[in-house]
Formats: structure tokens, C-alpha cells, sequence
């Protein structure tokens, strides 16, 4: 378990006088207040800053609940759930283990975000860690609510549903697996390995809140870098030259993959973008559906300070190659060649 | 970072998220449904950080390092103020020890990302960023979304004047060749002003989740007096799409005759969904 440590800055001096990040924060809010009106001339004078910052403050106005929900949970199973029911309810064989988690994935109908701290507590709590990455994988991309808009947004093509779920599923296994072939453990940060030793004579509610917290001040900041990236991108990259691809399917399929990381869309949204790309085939416009919920940079971001950096380097891009391999067998065989 | 500082940034953070839920200036973030989800949002929030103060302030006076192993593990820092960590010999000194034994528990790192939680708390009370307006019509894509055929499309109703969303009434222009429903119809539209090389446009954006999938509707506006209004002008207007004039050429946005046009206040929700 990670957290709040005190960190104070060390003085200029060495000795004596100590700044801590308590008066770090009054001098930045006195600054901020004072160059508000500064700030806000800077976005009347650039649009493409000022739409930048409607969009940041949109991901995370939609993304923060989300989180919040995730670490309520993450502190539920920390401090409600004993370790020994996990391993009772789960295979002993990791390999059957891992498909069961991607259909458990179902009964958490929520945005990516949530995924994240509820896939480390799981880890924590002995669940093996391929098992919680395919249940990290799979909760974003085959819940009802997910899909139920993908059919919305496809009213013509019902296989687009059928397609999506089958792409996301294989993608959440293959990468279990491949956990289970080639991961290892020294790749997790070491904090997100560190089991929460409970005090006995401390309540369990405590506990519950303490580990909340502490979730979500550690995944908080992430997710805010993530919103400023996806933000960044959302502006600066011109959405019109993905209609000029035209039907090409293997250019389609590598710039929607891309396009699905960086603009960091909720699953519940992204049906009806991907919708409206009608200039492509559908195979690109899957990949999309299938890369963007298991792995954008804001889900990059989270990743990274919740497991460390040295696992995120490794599982997003493994993740990606995946994505796109199960996307694209699964467009080819459900929606019926290359269409 | 002190464990107080982190909560006061809960606490500012969970508070933006009430303030913008319950003003209604949320409408230019998300869509309506989300409301219940940001004030359960930032009640948690707020709630959790209240709770830590709480706890703090009752076990301040007791002895610091039972502390440590009261607060689960979760705490690993003192709780209390400037004042009283004395009794921790590695923070209390302030030596460099002290910060790198955290540090090897990777603490430091995570705990420093904690900060760039005020940027959207600076964000929503110093900025709070308008809703997205004609900056990102021009920066879109052009949309053709749905595809022909009428069953889509109910007639509309007798009335003389039909109001109608702008998504819908590009939509219907472009692909209810069948029932050819809005020609020579009057329909009412809502919108704001986008100019676009020497052309003016009425537009709306739509949103399916939040403001980062926004893409927009827009009819180019067919009449006199269209020069003299400005970009992001909310306008009220009656229209008779010229049949016919979204198709691929056009990039399937239809062209209107204005018959009224009249400028209205921003409605709460600038979205359509």
C-alpha cells in the first residue's frame, strides 16, 4: 500500500526552516488567484487553448466518478473481503482462471477508470495477477451498457455488437495468458505489490476508508496527466484527414488503432464516433471499439502510477498488438470478410 | 506530500465537482445523466477527506508512533501538524534519510502526481471553460452518420412550423431520400453561428458521453443579413433546406433559406444528444 508520506522539501538552508507542501499549496492557490484574469485573457486570445481546456475539464468531470466508484470498490475488497473467499471462488488452474475473469468483466458496467484500482486490490488480495489483468481488460469492453450503445450506435450493422465483444474478450484472455507465459512480477512497482497490513484491533470501516483515499490520491493525479494529454491531442489532431483514408483497410486499421489511443474516449461514447467515421470499412472502425478500452493514454497514465512505470511499458504495448490482431480475426469472421 | 495537504485537495476537488454539478454549468462538460454521478462523486470525496481529518485530529495527541501502526499501513506518514513531529526521528530531522527511505518504497513518486489534482480545480473555479462552440465545428470532421433509408424517419408532424435538432434535420436532408420529409417544410432550428470561408453556418455539436466526443451538426444559412453576426451567437431561426443540397459535393451539410432569424440566450444545455 502506497500513500501519504510526509515529504517535505528540503531547505535551501539544509536546517532550521522547513517548507511543506502545505505552504507549497497556499503560495500556488495565492498565485493562481492572482493570475486569473492573466488565464483567462490567455484563452480568449487562443480558441484552440480554450477549447483544449473544455475538453480537459470534460474527461475528468467524466472520468472522476468513475475512479471514485473504482476505489469504493478497491477499498470494499481490501477491507471486506477476505483473500480466502478469492481463492475459493476462483480455479486453482490459472489458465481456467483467466477466461472466467473476462466474463466477470460483465458485472462491472463502468468506464475504464474504474478497472484500474480494482484490478491492483484484486492482485493484492492473492488473486493471480493474470487473472485481475484480464478482468482489468475486460470490465471497460463487455459490460451491457457498453454494448447496448454499440448497438445503438450500429442500428444497421448488429454483427458491429457481436464483433466487438468477441474482439474484447479475446484481447482480455490472450493477454491473461500471456501474463501467465511471459510476465513477471518484478515489473509491478513495488507499492502496488505491497499487501495492506491491517492492524487487529482496527475496524473494518476504517480500513475500507482509509484505502479509498489513499487509491484515489494516488490514481487522482493520473488521470488528470491522461485528461491533459488526451485533451492535447483531441485539439491538435485534425479529425479530417481520417476521412481522407478512404477504404483502404490496413491504412484504416493502423490510424484508427492509433486514433483510439490517443483521443482516450469512454467506452460508452465511442460507438457513436466511430459510428460517424462512415467514410471507413468497418473493420478499421472495430479495431477502434476494441483498442480504445483496453488501452489509451489515459488508461497509459493510470497504468503507470498504479502499477509502475515498468509494467506499463510492457503491458500497454503487448495490449495494442493484441488489440488489433483480435479485432481484426474478429471483424473478418463474425461481420463476414473484409468489410 | 503532507497527508493534510492531499486532503485539503480532496476536499477541493470533490467541492468543484458539487459546485459544477449543482450550478449547472456541468451541461458544458458532460451529459445531463452525469449529474447524479458528480455529486455522489464529490460528496465521497469530500466525505473521505473529512474522515482523515477527523482521525488525524483524534489520534493527534496520543503517541505519534502508535499511530503508524494504527493507520493500516496506509499511513505510513505522521498525521499531525508541523508541530508535533518530533517523535518521528526520520522526519523530524528533515534529512536527506528520511525522504529516501520513502522514496524506496516508491512513495514519493506516486504521492507527487497528487498535485496535478488542482489543475482541474483551477480549472473549474478560475476558468470554467465555455462550452465548446464554433472553434470545434471548424476543427471536426465533416459527419454523415446515419445511412439511407426512410424507416429511420417518421413524418413530421402538420404543425407549419417544426422544430427540430440541427443533427436531425442534416440527417433527414441528406438521407431521407425516400420520404423527402423536410422539403419545403418550415423547421425550426437552434443553434450558434460558425463562419467558414465567407460562408455562415448554424450549428450544434453533439455529445455521447462527454465534450471530448463532441461532433458537430451544421446547415449552411441561406439570406440576407447573415454577415453582421458574430461566431458562438446563439440564433433561433425557420428554414427551408434547399432539397437536394447535402450530398457528397457538400459534404452532406445542407443549405437553407432563412426565413427568420433571431438571436437567443445560450439554452442550459448546448448540446444535443
Amino acid at each position: 500500500m502506497s500513500t501519504t508520506t510526509d515529504i517535505e522539501l528540503p531547505a535551501p538552508t539544509g536546517r532550521g526552516w522547513r517548507v511543506t507542501s502545505l505552504e507549497v499549496l497556499c503560495v500556488v492557490l495565492v498565485v493562481a488567484l492572482l493570475g486569473q484574469q492573466w488565464i483567462a485573457g490567455l484563452l480568449d486570445d487562443f480558441p484552440a487553448l480554450r477549447t483544449g481546456s473544455t475538453v480537459f475539464v470534460a474527461i475528468c468531470v467524466q472520468a472522476i466518478p468513475f475512479l471514485v466508484l473504482g476505489v469504493l470498490i478497491s477499498g470494499a475488497l481490501a477491507a471486506f473481503v477476505p483473500a480466502s473467499l478469492l481463492e475459493k471462488l476462483l480455479p486453482r488452474r490459472e489458465a481456467l482462471a483467466v477466461p472466467i475473469a473476462g466474463i466477470a468483466g460483465v458485472a462491472l458496467p463502468t468506464c475504464e477508470c474504474a478497472a484500474v484500482p480494482v484490478s491492483r486490490r484484486l492482485i493484492q488480495q492473492g488473486v493471480p495477477a493474470s487473472v485481475a489483468l484480464t478482468f482489468l481488460l475486460a470490465a471497460p469492453a463487455v459490460n451491457p451498457v457498453v454494448l447496448a450503445a454499440t448497438a445503438v450506435a450500429f442500428p444497421n450493422e448488429p454483427g458491429m455488437v457481436w464483433a466487438r465483444l468477441a474482439g474484447s474478450l479475446a484481447t482480455a484472455v490472450i493477454m491473461g495468458w500471456l501474463w501467465t507465459r511471459f510476465g513477471r512480477a518484478e515489473w509491478f512497482a513495488e507499492r502496488a505489490l505491497a499487501r495492506i497490513t491491517t492492524n487487529p484491533g482496527e475496524s473494518k470501516w476504517a480500513v475500507f476508508t482509509q484505502t479509498a483515499r489513499a487509491d484515489l490520491v494516488d490514481a487522482g493525479g493520473f488521470l488528470v496527466l491522461g485528461a491533459i494529454a488526451a485533451a492535447a491531442i483531441n485539439v491538435a489532431v485534425p479529425k479530417s484527414w481520417v476521412e481522407t483514408l478512404g477504404g483502404n483497410i490496413a491504412l484504416g486499421v493502423i490510424v484508427l488503432a492509433v486514433l483510439a489511443v490517443i483521443l482516450a474516449l469512454c467506452s460508452e461514447a465511442d460507438a457513436f464516433v466511430a459510428a460517424s467515421l462512415s467514410a471507413l470499412p468497418l473493420i478499421p472502425r472495430l479495431v477502434f471499439l476494441v483498442v480504445g478500452p483496453a488501452i489509451d493514454v489515459k488508461l497509459f497514465a493510470l497504468q503507470a502510477g498504479t502499477f509502475g512505470r515498468s509494467f506499463a511499458v510492457r503491458f500497454a504495448p503487448a495490449t495494442f498488438v493484441v488489440a488489433i490482431v483480435c479485432a481484426v480475426t474478429a471483424g473478418w469472421l463474425i461481420l463476414g470478410g473484409w468489410r | 506530500m503532507r497527508r493534510e495537504t492531499q486532503n485539503i485537495l480532496l476536499v477541493l476537488l470533490g467541492g468543484a465537482l458539487l459546485k459544477i454539478a449543482l450550478n449547472g454549468t456541468y451541461l458544458r462538460y458532460v451529459k445531463p445523466s452525469q449529474q447524479i454521478w458528480l455529486i455522489g462523486a464529490g460528496l465521497v470525496m469530500v466525505l473521505l477527506a473529512a474522515i482523515a481529518i477527523i482521525r488525524d485530529l483524534q489520534l493527534r495527541p496520543r503517541d505519534e508512533k502508535a499511530d503508524l501502526t494504527v493507520a493500516s499501513g496506509s499511513t505510513h506518514g505522521t498525521p499531525s501538524s508541523d508541530g508535533s513531529v518530533t517523535t518521528l526521528p526520520d522526519v523530524a530531522t528533515g534529512s536527506a534519510d528520511g525522504l529516501d527511505e520513502h522514496d524506496g518504497h516508491g512513495h514519493h513518486h506516486s504521492s507527487r502526481s497528487a498535485w496535478l489534482l488542482l489543475l482541474p480545480v483551477f480549472a473549474v473555479f478560475l476558468i470554467a471553460p465555455p462550452a465548446l462552440g464554433s472553434d470545434s465545428v471548424n476543427r471536426a470532421a465533416s459527419r454523415s452518420s446515419t445511412q439511407a433509408g426512410s424507416a429511420l424517419f417518421p413524418p413530421l408532424p402538420p404543425a407549419d412550423v417544426v422544430p427540430m435538432g440541427i443533427n436531425e434535420f442534416a440527417n433527414r436532408a441528406a438521407w431521407d431520400k425516400a420520404g423527402r420529409s423536410v422539403d419545403g417544410r418550415k423547421i425550426q432550428l437552434l443553434g450558434f453561428i460558425v463562419k467558414s470561408g465567407g460562408d455562415t453556418f448554424v450549428a450544434r455539436l453533439s455529445i455521447g458521453c462527454c465534450a471530448a466526443d463532441a461532433y458537430p451538426a451544421k446547415v449552411k444559412l441561406d439570406g440576407p443579413n447573415l454577415s453582421g453576426l458574430a461566431n458562438d451567437t446563439w440564433v433561433s431561426t425557420v428554414v427551408v433546406v434547399h432539397p437536394g443540397s447535402a450530398d457528397k459535393d457538400t459534404d452532406y451539410v445542407p443549405s437553407a433559406t432563412v426565413e427568420s432569424l433571431n438571436p437567443v440566450p445560450q439554452p442550459e444545455d448546448p448540446y444535443e444528444h
